[in-house]
């Protein structure tokens, strides 16, 4: 899942939230308690649309995350497990994936599942250039050979098939007649554990339990999703028992709700990672000395500590430790003096920083102030820009920003780390990052079959690119999510997708 | 001041301006209240001007591991999420408050009064047209209509300053258009008018310092309204930008911490409100001092009670 956190919500939706939250408490108390079981989740924002394939907003997903299944899905550690499909073979030139669909499988609408609905799912993501499609970059056909078997043949070898099409919900199997109708946007159809019962923009979502699902049936009757933004409402109203479920936590709160006996607080490390990128198109920003000696200027631990307050695990690069694919890398302390004669040997004088952050991620906003202080003694005078969420992105797209602060969130592949972002004319590459070696490493990476093989590969690039200081990583956060302790079997994960299948209220 | 009343000389003569300036200020600091405003607000502009020079840190020197700390000799205010003194904050965000605040209504006077001028001396269409376009922005809600204007022009300290100058614009309109009608009917602008006096001279000479004293009652009190303004814009990310500070923003960066640093939000919400409520006390001192009428009976209630007493 490569978006970045879709928070554009103004002081407006704060308002709407903190009225819902009063709303949300009425049905509440007016729900007929005769063994009905409904969890109810604040999440920290509205999604744009239920169309699993077309959002790129979070909201969406953990909404999404428990309607719509993918054909393999990933466990607690990350690791590919079967879905839809039940197992797969792999040909020996490892060019043609073959798939074992999970029989008996329907549509929350009662309509059967089968291979028809998997060709169709993955050939709209790539005829429609869906955002997605980047994943299938390789794949070059996806037929039906019967209703239970599908085949997906690559050009190349590709040895993140797996978690390209099973990493998150934007690769979600969907109902040709649902997405035909358009209806899908509103009122999605999926195979997962819960039904979309009702939608009502800027209020709520309801979703039912699909008693046909194919894992077991739920054991709680449905899910209302609200939507608080503003924080300090949501732990209101968790602690007042008006809801049993929030993300919608500010860190600095996190404290104030360990020591609450009647909310369990669950915190993991995260996928995600923070990092600042110089534009690279830009002069002095050009010289790989100026970029190195900002990265020994900043201070990661203050950063972390102010962004994320303590939540936070500070990295050089963007794999968390606790992954397979985590590199140790260490090369930057914080040390003025070096970051002194790097710009001296650069031959750069004292110079002024556009840096661009978001209004919508106030972390960014707090660091920058502190990066500011920070890179002051070397003579760069920091300015910073202030955008919401929308422009930040239209001026980061168009090259207007000397150096800039950010996050991705749940990528699973290092792939998904590194590719688009570092490869030469990569997509979110807005850096303007080029390096023929870590091009080479990176597109060895895409086929190389051999697991060991392919973690040296990508230890390999992702240290050049620290060294080149094409990202300057800061630190990877935490998932913080808090919750009643009536839910039980609910997890915490590190690719923040939210998923209530399992869980029991009371 | 004579104790006859003002009309009988009006009649013959030119009639002075309301009140020398030394003459109000006398009357001003002569009320408790008004006085004790006139006080905050000359050491709100020494702060404001010396702020750089007497703030005990640096406006923007964080210190991560002393954030959040609370108020302490060393810190009489407290430290932020990022370890800046709170003190030395709110002193800078003195400057940035009155400099928005005096730049905004700076244009609000100029242009609302020649505005008012023109439409309430020259009257007919000229007229219509103007108050039609000022009823018009009296229609938005002032904070409404500010950011409106800060979502056109992006927001930043200049279009905080101009988007509160746009809005008070039309009040001083109203107010100036409201007294030059009233005086343009005076004799002495009456025997200007017949003596072919230009136009501009009956303005400048004659009107305008007649009815300066509503327009300088209004100018204290729309101070008051507009660091209001800004603080709500900045609160809203709309108006001064980080790591500038101001008063309205460290509120909002407060947000968060309330529940854990009350220091936070409880020093510039004070100084916010203990600089509107200045500038409002020196507002009603102003009006008292310089309304005739109302000075007038100022005098009576005065000379009563000292009859009362004797």
């Amino acid at each position: 899942m490569k978006h970045r956190l879709p928070l554009a919500v103004g002081a407006l939706a704060t308002a709407l939230a903190l009225a819902l939250t009063g709303c949300s408490a009425g049905t509440g108390v007016d729900v007929p308690s005769g063994g009905h079981t409904i969890l109810r989740a604040a999440i920290a924002g509205e999604p744009d649309q239920l169309d699993p394939q077309k959002t790129s907003s979070y909201f969406s997903f953990e909404v999404l995350e428990n309607v719509f299944d993918t054909l393999v899905e990933p466990d607690e550690n990350l690791e590919m497990q079967p879905a839809l499909a039940t197992s797969w073979d792999l040909s020996d030139d490892q060019l043609v994936w073959t798939f074992h669909l999970r029989s008996g499988v329907t549509f929350q609408d009662g309509t059967p599942f089968t291979a028809a609905d998997v060709v169709y799912s993955y050939d709209r993501i790539i005829d429609d250039k869906l955002a997605n499609s980047w994943r299938f970059s390789t794949v070059t056909d996806v037929t039906a050979v019967d209703d239970s078997t599908v085949t997906i043949t690559v050009s190349a070898p590709t040895p993140n098939l797996l978690s390209s099409i099973g990493g998150f919900k934007g690769m979600a199997i969907v109902e040709k007649a649902n997405v035909e109708s358009g209806d899908i946007a509103t009122k999605p159809i999926g195979t997962g554990p819960f039904a979309l019962a009702s939608y009502t923009p800027g209020d709520s979502i309801e979703l039912t339990a699909n008693p046909h699902y194919w894992g077991g049936a739920p054991k709680i009757d449905g899910i209302d999703y609200t939507f608080v933004s503003e924080g300090s409402t949501a732990i209101a109203a968790l602690k007042a028992g008006e809801i049993d479920w929030t993300d919608s936590i500010p860190a600095q709160q996190l404290d104030s709700l360990k020591s609450d006996d009647s909310l369990t607080v669950g915190t993991t490390p995260s996928n995600d990672y923070w990092y600042l990128a110089m534009n690279e198109k830009r002069a002095p920003y050009d010289d790989v000395r100026v970029r190195q000696a900002i990265a020994y200027a900043v201070d990661r631990d203050a950063i972390a500590q102010v962004a994320a307050y303590g939540t936070a695990t500070v990295n050089e690069l963007a794999i968390p430790k606790g992954s397979a694919w985590y590199t140790k890398y260490d090369t930057y302390s914080t040390d003025i003096d070096k970051a002194r004669s790097l710009l001296a040997a650069a031959g750069v004088g004292p110079f002024t920083m556009d840096l661009l952050v978001s209004s919508d991620y106030p972390e960014t906003v707090s660091a920058a102030q502190l990066i500011a202080d920070e890179l002051q003694p070397l003579g760069i005078t920091v300015k910073i820009r202030t955008l919401d969420f929308a422009s930040w992105l239209d001026e980061q797209d168009s090259g207007h920003f000397d150096m800039l602060m950010m996050g991705w969130l749940g990528n699973i592949d290092p792939d998904d780390f590194y590719y688009s972002q570092h490869h030469t004319g990569g997509g979110s590459n807005a850096q303007g990052y080029s390096n023929p070696e870590v091009d080479k490493l990176l597109d060895a990476g895409r086929t190389e079959t051999d697991v060991d093989a392919r973690k040296k590969i990508y230890a390999q690039a992702a240290t050049i690119i620290a060294d080149d200081v094409s990202y300057l990583y800061l630190y990877n956060p935490s998932v913080i999510q808090a919750y009643s302790t009536k839910l039980s079997g609910y997890v915490v994960r590190g690719d923040r997708a939210v998923r209530f299948r399992d869980v029991s209220l009371g | 001041m004579s104790e006859l009343p003002s009309a009988a000389i009006d009649e013959r003569m030119p009639r002075p301006a309301p009140g020398t300036g030394r003459g109000v200020i006398r009357l001003l600091v002569r009320t408790p209240l008004s006085a004790a405003g006139l006080a905050v607000l000359l050491a709100l502009v020494l702060v404001a001007a010396l702020g750089p020079v007497i703030a005990p840190y640096g406006v923007n020197a964080t210190d991560v591991l002393g954030a959040l700390r609370p108020p302490s000799p060393a810190h009489w205010f407290g430290t932020d999420d990022l370890g800046r003194d709170i003190l030395s904050r709110v002193m800078l965000a003195a400057r940035v408050s009155l400099q928005v605040a005096v730049v905004s209504v700076a244009f609000a006077l100029v242009v609302g009064t020649a505005v008012g001028l023109i439409s309430g001396y020259l009257g007919g269409w000229v007229d219509t047209v103007l108050m039609r376009a000022v009823d018009v922005m009296f229609a938005f809600p002032v904070l409404l209509l500010a950011l409106a204007i800060v979502a056109i022009l992006g927001p930043g300290l200049t279009t905080a300053m101009l988007a509160i100058g746009v809005v008070y614009t039309p009040i001083f309109a109203r107010v100036t258009r409201a007294s030059t009608l009233s005086v343009t009917e005076e004799p002495y602008v009456k025997a200007s008018q017949a003596m072919g006096t230009r136009r501009s001279r009956i303005l400048v000479r004659h009107i305008l310092p007649n009815i300066s004293g509503p327009i300088i009652v209004q100018t204290s009190l729309s101070l008051a309204f507009a660091i209001l303004s800004e603080a709500a814009l900045s609160f809203l990310g709309l108006g001064v930008q980080p790591p500038q500070p101001s008063w309205g923003r460290m509120l909002f960066d407060a947000q968060g911490f309330l529940g854990s640093a009350w220091w936070m939000s409880v020093f510039p919400g004070a100084a916010i409100f203990v600089t509107v409520l200045a500038f409002n006390l020196v507002g009603d001192g102003l009006r008292d001092a310089l309304d005739p009428r109302h000075r007038t009976r100022m005098g009576r209630t005065a000379r009563s009670g000292s009859r009362g007493s004797r």
